[in-house]
């Protein structure tokens, strides 16, 4: 497996078939006494800024922190929680809704979506 | 049964984005001011468009994947990021050009100005795609499509001049006002081959899931569905070449393409046009915002899909919901739908390399798309449209300052 080509962008699936956003980073742990292991991958706005330049990332995480419904602008995955890296998917063991990749989405759920009729 | 149902995708993509506000606007203008002389860019633009429309379907059926999903998956964010960001400004911009044209085609019936109609068919575009599922508005606008086919009657009952008709299949330098001639030469090619119309199509293969054993339906669907389209284009050129040219009447206002039918159909001549311009724009508008909440929910990883309730995927619901909103205020802002529309063909010609590059590369990966890959021919024409595109890129933007106006 190629991290970038294999597992960096790939849609991430919940264990109910949510799409719950994209690898948008990989974490790797730099270890002393062995080559370097995936710790997590991590999604949200704040990494794909800082992908384009680190200084757009601390821009974003500056504007995020007023602003932002989410409690963290990088949610972090641990690679614990991968089942199956798939073709078109990456397929984890946590539930989408339970997770802050939900944040935004549980947000507008409650507050707008709800509150229209015929949302159901 | 399900595989002929899925004709209707293709009759809704060519109705509802072939046959929409670029095309009236180009088509009307080109019969005005060139007769038949034009309808050589028509054609062409049409075989281009069937090219890309066949293999955009094909790769959805091949791969499971639309095309913002799959280019991102590839080639990463950061290259995605500029054909995302064009794709978005198209959308937007097309997105009010269409209510434009609604507007318009209200405001000829009822009287009431354009601006004040733009609130009204933003909340009625919207609670469209709010309450329905894919296949109603596939299905409702692909039949309500068909009364554009009053273009197709009209062009006949003027019994145009056949030999004129042919010779302007052919390509051919203007004897007067070369520059207005190369604009809507160009503006045809953008109307024609918009750009989130492939990207659309591959959205709504993904949604009515299509398998490998559809690639042939596919095929098809491109040809039939563009081909329709088309056929209307070719109506309203030779409506407008029959009724406005003659009276030497050149289309700067929707007012005055609305004068189309009006000699083969006196007295329903406007209400036809008006029906015809609503419905056309109304499904075209569908499917720009719904095409740009797929490209952004796509893009980000974002649940998507028209068939889930807005409950199960609030922030694809909440993007069309903005684009629909931002769209309507340029109307309401009184920019004039018919400039609008211009402008916005020629930004889509000269989007097309964006957008058709790293479709042409995903296209001949073996990997993904395995004994389905594009051929020799598929390249070379593909290649063709990425050529002329630079072509178009470079010119269009002057031209739409000074043939334009």
């Amino acid at each position: 497996m190629e991290l970038v080509r294999d597992v960096l962008d790939k849609q991430l699936v919940d264990r109910e078939g949510t799409k719950m956003g994209r690898a948008d980073g990989i974490v790797l742990e730099i270890r002393a006494d062995g080559p370097p292991r995936v710790d997590s991958l991590t999604l949200g706005f704040a990494v794909l800024a800082s992908r384009l330049h680190p200084r757009f990332g601390d821009w974003f995480a500056r504007v995020r922190a007023r602003w932002s419904v989410r409690k963290s602008g990088r949610y972090r995955i641990p690679w614990s929680a991968v089942e199956e890296v798939h073709q078109h998917h990456i397929q984890l063991a946590v539930r989408a809704i339970e997770t802050p990749a939900f944040d935004w989405e549980r947000w507008l759920r409650r507050h707008v979506i709800e509150h229209i009729p015929g949302s159901e | 049964m399900k595989k002929a149902m899925t004709l209707a995708l293709g009759i809704l993509t060519s109705v509802g984005g072939f046959f929409d506000v670029g095309n009236i606007a180009t088509t009307a203008q080109a019969g005005a001011s060139f007769r038949f002389q034009l309808i050589w860019s028509l054609l062409l633009a049409t075989l281009l468009v069937i090219f890309l429309v066949e293999m955009s379907g094909r790769f959805a059926a091949v791969s499971g994947k639309a095309l913002p999903d799959a280019i991102r998956e590839h080639f990463g964010f950061t290259f995605w990021l500029v054909p995302f960001a064009v794709l978005t400004l198209i959308h937007l911009l097309t997105l009010g050009a269409e209510i434009g044209g609604i507007c318009f085609a209200l405001h000829l019936v009822t009287g009431i100005p354009v601006q004040l109609w733009a609130p009204v068919v933003a909340v009625l575009t919207w609670f469209f795609l709010w309450r329905s599922t894919f296949s109603t508005i596939e299905n409702s606008t692909s039949l309500l499509g068909l009364l554009t086919l009053v273009f197709v009657v009209a062009a006949l009952l003027h019994h145009p001049p056949s030999g004129e008709v042919v010779a302007g299949m052919l390509p051919s330098l203007p004897d007067h006002d070369p520059e207005k001639y190369w604009f809507i030469a160009v503006s045809i090619l953008g109307a024609v081959i918009a750009p989130y119309l492939f990207y659309f199509y591959s959205s709504g293969a993904v949604e009515d899931e299509w398998d490998p054993s559809y690639i042939g339906v596919n095929r098809v669907v491109a040809l039939v569905g563009m081909g329709f389209g088309s056929a209307i284009s070719l109506g309203a050129i030779v409506v407008a070449a029959m009724v406005l040219a003659p009276r030497g009447i050149e289309v700067s206002d929707y007012h005055q393409a609305a004068l189309m039918l009006t000699d083969a159909f006196p007295f329903w001549g406007f209400v036809l046009f008006a029906a015809a311009m609503g419905i056309a724009c109304l499904g075209a508008a569908l499917e720009v915002a719904l095409s740009m909440a797929y490209t952004t929910a796509q893009t980000f990883g974002w649940n998507w899909g028209e068939d889930l309730s807005p409950r199960e995927d609030a922030r694809f619901c909440l993007v069309y919901t903005g684009a629909i909103l931002l769209s309507a205020l340029l109307i309401m802002f009184g920019v004039d739908p018919l400039r609008l529309t211009l402008l916005t063909m020629a930004i889509n010609a000269a989007a097309l390399p964006f957008v058709v590059i790293p479709f042409l590369l995903l296209m001949n990966d073996g990997k993904l798309l395995r004994e389905h890959r594009n051929g020799w021919l598929s390249n070379a024409v593909i290649l063709f449209i990425v050529i002329l595109s630079f072509v178009l890129a470079v010119v269009s933007i002057p031209l739409a300052i000074r043939g334009g106006s």
